[in-house]
């Protein structure tokens, strides 16, 4: 039987990949208090990254650095750099739409838009592309099959997209980021609001979305890290206390706080 | 007896006093609206005929209806409401969506409440100095602006409301997707937050087509048909106000008769207004 998650240990070392994107000497702050403290780390393409650690750790606020979602809030600011694909997009002459549309990101909570299913999908390519009718309907179509909701929604696109279940607004969400052909796609927790079943989808999903993305997940449940992710990076009090491959930072972590944390010492 | 029994029938004693209370302050309160209602229906009702709305305000002592006053009074709420809305609107928008944290969202919210509980005859007098002075005549325009006034704050506030009620994450998902902020504010925001928005209109039709103090500084009232915005116009509250005071039976009738129409259609748009509401909270 194939395995549903792949995180196969004995799967060859491919430590030397191209870097999607690359985080140097990065501090953030809210308002005077320092969140994140001098984080270096490097995220390979067309892999899945799970951030880990207690909650109040930095590890949502690194993610929503990487879209620079932060700055609809005043009083947040990054230092540092983040280069995606080599170039600064932390730099002030960043278009933050255009970046947007590369990074995509999905929330904890699913945050279908109050519009169609249909609709849902296509307001975000509608942005950025004039594609015809069919083109459109092909688009969402795939967009659907590649979120593995296609079969359970294909006869009400019309429905409201808050009339679905939680998982299945999850999937939403995720197809309607999937739409817009990002490069990196962003998980904050996606899957802590979900049912167990809706959950093994949503992972299922993520293994196989990891052969065209670039994908950083943020969970709080280590089991789901270790399903999921080829590489860990764990924090503690803002800084990044360990990255490696996930099978070592389970298996055999370097320090001792990784270690009392996934051993559940604390956290 | 245990002392937890007598506790709990103690207890007893006590709510069925709160409660009796409660239930008496409730009927007082509804009381005094079911004899409102009542007596509108019963003197009102008997008024209502064709020449109502096909006929205009009599002389003392002639048979007449309320035309042109009700065509006034639509024709000012309208003017109010498409001027007032939009600066409402755009001004409730900035409050919570672009000045959402900044200081003079703090100060036009202050302003802004004041002028929402500014009694009505203070708008008045002002939109009289504004323009009815300058200009030297009454007029239809002038009321209406004055009504506008009083229909703004309203909207501000429900459309500020509403749209803070619109959960963050919304933005940010609209955000992370690559829309411009303005693009989230219209296809998201507006879209979550729509039937809140509309209801505060229908609050603020509601609010004016009932105002008397405002109009009776500005388009004063008129004994006959005319459509000039730039003329005194009637509207229902002033002649409602005139005839009700007048000493002739007809007039007073009409009176009666206007003001179970005003207050059916108030209650109405507020019958509306709840069901929008109620359809947003059932989702």
């Amino acid at each position: 039987m194939k395995p549903m998650l792949s995180t196969d240990l004995n799967a060859p070392d491919t430590t030397v990949e191209k870097a999607k994107i690359e985080v140097k000497n990065l501090n953030f702050y809210y308002g005077q208090s320092k969140a994140l403290k001098d984080i270096n780390l490097s995220l390979p393409e067309r892999s899945v990254t799970a951030f880990i650690g207690p909650s109040g750790c930095g590890k949502s606020t690194l993610l929503r650095v990487l879209n620079r979602i932060y700055e609809l809030y005043p009083k947040q600011t990054a230092e540092g750099q983040v280069l995606l694909d080599g170039k600064n997009i932390l730099d002030r002459s960043q278009d933050l739409n255009l970046l947007r549309t590369k990074i995509g990101m999905v929330f904890q909570k699913p945050t279908p838009f109050p519009m169609s299913i249909y609709e849902n999908i296509a307001f975000g390519v509608r942005l950025y592309e004039k594609i015809s009718k069919a083109e459109m309907d092909n688009r969402v179509e795939s967009a659907l099959k590649r979120a593995a909701l296609w079969s359970e929604v294909k006869d009400k696109l019309n429905a409201s997209g808050l009339s679905l279940s939680g998982g299945q607004q999850q999937r939403l969400c995720i197809a309607r980021t999937v739409a817009v052909k990002p490069e990196v796609i962003l998980l904050d927790e996606p899957a802590s609001a979900l049912d167990p079943l809706s959950t093994a989808k949503i992972e299922e999903l993520i293994d196989e979305l990891q052969a065209d993305y670039t994908i950083v997940i943020v969970t709080h449940n280590m089991q789901q890290a270790a399903r999921v992710s080829r590489q860990t990076a764990f924090m503690y009090l803002g800084e990044l206390v360990e990255f490696d491959r996930t099978e070592k930072i389970f298996t055999s972590p370097r320090e001792k706080r990784t270690q009392d944390y996934i051993t559940g010492r604390f956290g | 007896m245990s002392t937890a029994q007598s506790l709990h029938q103690s207890r007893k004693r006590k709510n069925a006093v709160m409660m009796a209370l409660c239930v008496i302050a409730a009927g007082i309160g509804l009381a005094w609206l079911a004899l409102i209602l009542g007596a509108l229906l019963y003197k009102g009702l008997s008024g209502v005929n064709l020449a109502v709305f096909t006929e205009m305000t009599p002389p003392p002592g002639d048979a007449g209806g309320l035309l042109n006053a009700i065509y006034g009074s639509i024709v000012m709420t309208v003017i109010g409401i498409v001027v007032g809305t939009p600066i409402g609107v755009l001004a409730g928008t900035y409050m919570a969506e672009y000045g959402r944290f900044s200081r003079l969202t703090t100060v036009v919210r202050f302003i802004n409440d004041i002028l929402l509980s500014a009694p009505s005859i203070i708008i008045g007098l002002f939109v009289y100095e504004l323009l009815v002075r300058p200009m030297g005549h009454f007029s239809a325009i002038a009321g209406a602006v004055a009504l506008s006034i009083l229909v703004i704050p309203v909207v501000v506030r429900t459309t500020e409301d509403m749209l803070n009620l619109v959960p963050n994450a919304l933005r940010e998902a609209g955000t992370a997707i690559g829309a411009p902020r303005w693009v989230v504010i219209r296809s998201v925001a507006y879209r979550a937050a729509l039937s809140g928005i509309v209801t505060g209109i229908l609050l603020a039709i509601a609010r004016i087509s009932g105002e008397t103090a405002p109009l009776l500084f500005t388009a004063l009232n008129n004994q006959f048909w005319s459509s000039n915005l730039n003329a005194p116009m009637a509207s229902l509250p002033v002649t409602i106000f005139q005839f009700a005071l007048s000493p002739y039976e007809e007039w007073q009738q009409l009176a009666w008769t206007g003001a179970l129409i005003i207050t059916l259609t108030v209650l109405g748009l507020s019958i509306i207004a709840r069901s929008l509401t109620g359809r947003r909270e059932d989702r």
